[in-house]
């Protein structure tokens, strides 16, 4: 008789409706607590996996990395003498750590925008169009990657945004063949 | 649709009951045999054979989910019509 559960591999197990099995360590009083928590790791999981959740995340990774640069080349331009003189003319130490710390937060604050508009853009888009098609190739990168380089170049005129657009799409597809989907060598 | 819990409660004087009890093996057979037919039909489609990494990426997440649901809904169609079927040669 087919109503057993069956117990080889890729067979269905059929068990009758709040009778499923718990894992070890979770009593029958728990049940109803364990199924609440699985319901709620389930709304989590499609939460992160949704395209707003990638698009925050992604926005705010570009912004962490282009306030990172600009901290770096922050410091770089400071070591220049001339610049020094002409913008700290007569200040007092104190003012001068202060006017330092400002002019590198603004550096900051504009970089981490800039990389954080391309990062948000990219992974938004890509996410969006990899949920329509339903498929996982590069095809998603190399489109997401031309509109969110037109976007981005918007305002410089067609000729630029489409220019744009195919260079970040051949940056795209470069970074997804080289380091992402690369064939991984067989381990035995 | 589903017979089992009338099947239980019937008295236990063999003919109905077998009857009952015959009509749901054939059930759980047939929703066993839809549910095998759907995972396999469905992982042929979505789920590519390289497995770069262990978790679904959005596009086999969404294939999949579009897979179940039109597998569902052929099987409501075919269903009625099978029923209609069954209900034409019955009565005719």
């Amino acid at each position: 008789m087919s109503a057993l559960p069956i117990r080889f591999p890729g067979g269905t197990p059929i068990w009758a409706p709040g009778k499923e099995p718990l894992p070890l360590g979770i009593s029958e009083e728990e049940r109803a607590q364990w199924e609440q928590m699985k319901k709620w790791e389930s709304y989590t999981q499609m939460a992160m996996e949704s395209c707003v959740a990638k698009t925050v995340l992604a926005g705010g990774a570009g912004f962490g990395i282009g306030a990172f640069f600009s901290l770096m080349s922050a410091s770089f331009a400071y070591e220049d003498p001339y610049l020094r003189q002409q913008t700290q003319a007569g200040l007092k130490p104190h003012q001068k750590a202060r006017e330092v710390f400002r002019e590198m937060g603004k550096g900051m604050w504009s970089s981490g925008k800039g990389f954080g508009k391309v990062g948000a853009l990219f992974a938004g888009i890509e996410c969006v169009i990899e949920g329509y098609r339903a498929k996982n190739d590069i095809y998603n990168s190399v489109s997401a990657g031309f509109v969110a380089g037109g976007v981005l170049a918007r305002n410089s005129g067609p000729k630029a945004a489409i220019g744009g657009g195919l260079a970040f799409a051949a940056f795209s597809a470069a970074i997804d063949l080289l380091f992402l989907r690369r064939e991984t060598a067989e381990e035995d | 649709m589903s017979f089992l819990g009338r099947g239980s409660s019937s008295q236990p004087s063999g003919g109905v009951n077998t009857a009952k009890i015959d009509l749901a093996i054939t059930e759980l057979d047939t929703v066993t045999d839809f549910f095998n037919r759907m995972v396999s039909s469905c992982h042929a489609k979505c789920i590519s054979t390289r497995y770069a990494e262990p978790d679904l990426n959005k596009g086999e997440n969404v294939c999949i989910d579009r897979c179940v649901a039109k597998f569902n809904e052929v099987q409501k169609k075919v269903g009625e019509k099978l029923q209609n079927r069954g209900a034409a040669n019955a009565g005719g």
